[in-house]
């Protein structure tokens, strides 16, 4: 038998954690449920020891704390592999396989960096900025000696200026968008982000400090190394973001680290056969919602970055909405001033806009991979051999798939398929949204089958 | 090698890794331990091709390690614990 509660909220990073704290402040009995060892998602990260918190792990914490009071009940080390009929979810712990029956469910899976693939991108000191992040917020731990970090965004500058801080060499921080001139445009989003401007100036202040080169239409080109990564070709990118032919350079490092965006964990949500529309500016497919943040499954909500990325303020405002939302189906009476919170979310929605206008990675960082370059990790399938595909009739991401085994592997496609998509889309003709994603299966992460075939 | 801000770490342990002890620090993952010590490539796949850690938050499996006598144990998610046993995967089948 099946344990049954009012509210499941699947993630407890930031979005997730609002919504538990309204929706339980009215009185919804809510189960919070988590991948991670901690809550706090990867903003409010919490380290694993003792070490003294940053303001956001104190944030987080403190979060976390009142949602606990107000009576929620949290499950760490947790997966959701699959939602079934009726809203059954299916759990795996350290305990085993459990399914939990929930009236509503709302998903608050966030996201994960956006792989772009490179000669040399598999080689060890290669990261996403996620994976430096983590470690620096989790460990205090530097992963490396000399780091590049190629991308776009101010999250490159933040990370930059906190790896020097933490006694790190930065080589070099390559932005691929030419924003500048262009930032001016959007005073009225700007207007009133003053911790943000606040931070962006503290970071480049540090970085100009240390002499770290910050190069504004600048990328990666490739990564070589015979065990690890030793050395980086970079360049200057077109308007379209390729690189510019006779203009490389090259840099002695150790690390790579790659912050091209996001992309929306909305697996759980398409499992469920939520409609999905494509939107490239908020990080590729997601899912078509109403004013309370419903999807078109209903009793089925998504708040956050896996419902388009936003950040960590815009997940905590959707997720207050959520919670207020759900509370009020499930018949409780919250007390949340939802008139406030929505013109917050209206603001928030605006500096998002600018955001996204500013930081969406231009399509050449896409096209700097080689017919030997390995593009599926897990499988080790290579670009050439997905064009060989797509010669012989392959027409969508998923027919891809099933003649190469390319996105099979332990990651289910989470690294590749928007790569084997961009190449399917060019060879074809095709639109990006034609030729689509990979369908998801359960189990969405591996789970042990001995544990899958075990009588509940 | 790894730089790290030794003064801001929690206690030593002792991890084995692939028989030879190396010191850890609880409230490390067993990524972040191989990295601090100067480990950055932990699995050969099936061509023979080093790997690391790569999304490091659990969502690439790149970095899967045996722990304690488990296979394909990711390396980003998982703490570090007195006596741990780690063997790094070599997958090569050519």
């Amino acid at each position: 038998m099946s344990e049954q509660v009012e509210l499941a909220i699947v993630g407890a990073g930031p979005g997730g954690l609002s919504a538990a704290l309204v929706a339980a402040q009215a009185g919804v009995q809510v189960l919070l449920i988590d991948h991670y060892r901690q809550v706090g998602g990867q903003y409010f990260r919490q380290p694993l020891s003792s070490l003294p918190l940053t303001t956001a792990q104190r944030q987080g914490a403190a979060l976390r704390q009142q949602v606990l009071e107000a009576g929620a009940k949290i499950y760490t080390d947790t997966v959701v592999w699959g939602i079934f009929q009726d809203r059954v979810l299916g759990l795996y712990s350290p305990k085993g396989i459990t399914y939990v029956q929930a009236q509503v469910i709302i998903l608050a899976t966030g996201a994960y960096d956006r792989p772009i693939a490179f000669p040399g991108w598999t080689l060890p000191g290669v990261m996403t900025t996620g994976a430096v992040q983590t470690l620096l917020k989790e460990q205090r731990l530097v992963p490396g000696q000399r780091v590049l970090l190629t991308g776009t965004g101010p999250l490159q500058l933040v990370l930059a200026a906190e790896l020097v801080r933490a006694g790190a060499k930065v080589v070099a921080v390559l932005e691929a968008n030419r924003f500048l001139g262009r930032v001016f445009r959007y005073t009225d989003a700007l207007w009133g982000q003053w911790g943000r401007l606040g931070e962006a100036s503290r970071s480049w202040l540090t970085l100009q400090l240390q002499r770290v080169p910050y190069r504004m239409g600048w990328g990666i080109v490739s990564v070589e190394g015979a065990r690890q990564v030793e050395r980086a070709t970079i360049a200057p990118l077109d308007a379209q973001g390729h690189p510019i032919a006779g203009r490389e350079e090259k840099l002695e490092c150790d690390t790579v680290a790659l912050g091209y965006g996001f992309i929306p964990f909305n697996t759980l949500a398409r499992l469920l056969g939520v409609q999905h529309v494509w939107r490239p500016e908020l990080g590729g497919e997601v899912p078509i919602r109403d004013a309370h943040l419903q999807t078109t499954v209903p009793q089925v909500y998504a708040v956050g970055d896996c419902a388009g990325i936003g950040g960590a303020r815009l997940a905590q405002l959707e997720g207050q909405v959520a919670g207020y939302a759900t509370a009020i189906h499930l018949g409780y009476r919250p007390t949340t001033d939802l008139a406030a919170l929505n013109k917050a979310l209206e603001h928030e929605r605006r500096f998002q806009k600018m955001y996204h206008a500013l930081f969406t990675p231009p399509p050449g960082v896409y096209a700097l991979s080689h017919d030997d370059t390995v593009i599926c990790r897990c499988e080790e399938i290579t670009q050439g051999e997905i064009r060989r595909a797509i010669a012989s009739g392959a027409h969508t991401t998923n027919e891809v798939k099933l003649l190469t085994r390319a996105g099979m592997g332990n990651c289910q496609g989470r690294m590749c398929a928007h790569l084997i998509a961009r190449w399917v889309a060019h060879e074809t003709g095709r639109s990006l949204e034609q030729v689509g994603g990979l369908p998801p299966r359960p189990p969405l992460f591996p789970v042990p089958v001995a544990d899958l075939g075990r009588k509940v | 090698m790894s730089r790290n801000l030794t003064h801001l770490r929690d206690e030593t342990i002792t991890i084995i890794v692939d028989g030879a002890p190396i010191i850890a620090h609880r409230g490390e993952t067993v990524a972040g331990a191989l990295l601090a010590t100067g480990r950055r490539a932990w699995r050969y796949t099936r061509r023979g091709q080093p790997r690391g850690l790569f999304c490091g938050i659990g969502v690439c499996f790149d970095c899967l390690v045996t722990v304690n006598g488990v296979p394909n144990v990711r390396a980003c998610l998982t703490p570090v614990a007195e006596g741990m046993v780690i063997q790094t995967q070599n997958e090569t089948s050519e």
